[in-house]
């Protein structure tokens, strides 16, 4: 399967998924203004990828998939979808693969800190949540 | 007496470009005045939501030049404060009111709780709001949400939010 690959806007944050390496990564800032014209292909991809790779994985050893969220900023209507991401993402865990969520904020933006927060507990699935100076 | 300056004014219709412009402005400002990247953040959130909130909305734009999109940001030695004003269909006020009213009436947990039950509930409207800004605001502001509604004519009123944020 493809990567799913999405350069980054003014308004919308990069996308890199990485199927062969099993890395997931979107990072930076998300105020689209079209907000599911931008999401809802990414959510597709996500669907595609567990038809097309995870439902063939028959081994009895499954994989680790790993999600780095690296958000500078993003609106509520983002959320949602962050959060529909995330989901996705608790379904493959839900068959049997590993999952590892990597929260990153800036140090001492307790903004991103807290909404990371916030949706793990919405989970109930523990993140790592890793500061980083810019 | 406390000087209060006016940061940022916009009047009329807005693009989504401006959006971005108003908001590079205060994270410039802000930045210059060597404040806190949570404090940056708050507004930053603050304004994002009333702004869009704007732009989703001035479909509606009354031809009465009184009753435009406004949007103004003062600071103080304590606060800031955002106004932000647009019209809307009359019979969007009550239910608009009651949330207002809602979030008004909850603690930081409790905003917390109806943010999990909306975002977990909720779809996100065609307009792409995902009916969690107001929320969002109320969050971000250390005080109550101060609003009003004016009736412009029998079809529209003009609804003004205006929000606190400790510097």
């Amino acid at each position: 399967m493809n990567p799913l690959h999405i350069e980054p806007t003014e308004f919308t944050p990069k996308v890199h998924f990485d199927p062969e390496n099993s890395i997931f990564e979107i990072s930076g800032f998300s105020r689209p203004e079209n907000v599911i014209g931008f999401y809802r292909p990414i959510l597709k991809w996500l669907e595609e990828y567990n038809d097309q790779v995870l439902s063939l994985n028959t081994e009895y050893k499954k994989m680790l998939l790993t999600l780095n969220l690296k958000m500078t900023y993003f609106n509520s209507a983002s959320s949602k979808f962050l959060l529909d991401i995330l989901l996705e993402f608790m379904k493959f865990m839900s068959k049997g693969n590993e999952v590892e969520v990597n929260w990153y904020y800036e140090e001492g933006d307790d903004e991103i800190f807290e909404s990371g927060e916030e949706i793990s507990d919405m989970l109930g699935y523990s993140f790592n949540f890793i500061s980083y100076v810019p | 007496m406390v000087q209060k300056e006016n940061i940022l004014a916009h009047f009329g219709p807005l693009s989504y470009e401006e959006i971005g412009f108003l908001l590079n402005r205060m994270s410039a400002f802000v930045d210059k005045q060597g404040m806190s990247i949570t404090t940056k953040k708050k507004v930053y959130s603050a304004m994002v939501e009333s702004l869009e909130n704007i732009y989703k909305h001035q479909d509606i734009i009354s031809s009465n030049t009184d009753h435009q999109p406004r949007f103004t940001l003062y600071l103080d030695d304590k606060e800031f404060s955002l106004f932000a004003s647009n019209s809307l269909l009359s019979h969007k006020v009550p239910p608009l009111q009651e949330k207002l009213e809602k979030v008004n009436s909850l603690n930081k947990e409790g905003l917390k709780e109806l943010y999990k039950l909306t975002i977990l509930s909720g779809d996100v409207s065609p307009k792409g709001g995902a009916g969690l800004g107001i929320i969002n605001i109320a969050k971000v502001s250390e005080s109550k949400i101060i609003y009003k509604f004016e009736e412009i004519n029998n079809e529209y009123s003009y609804f003004t939010l205006n929000v606190h944020i400790t510097r």
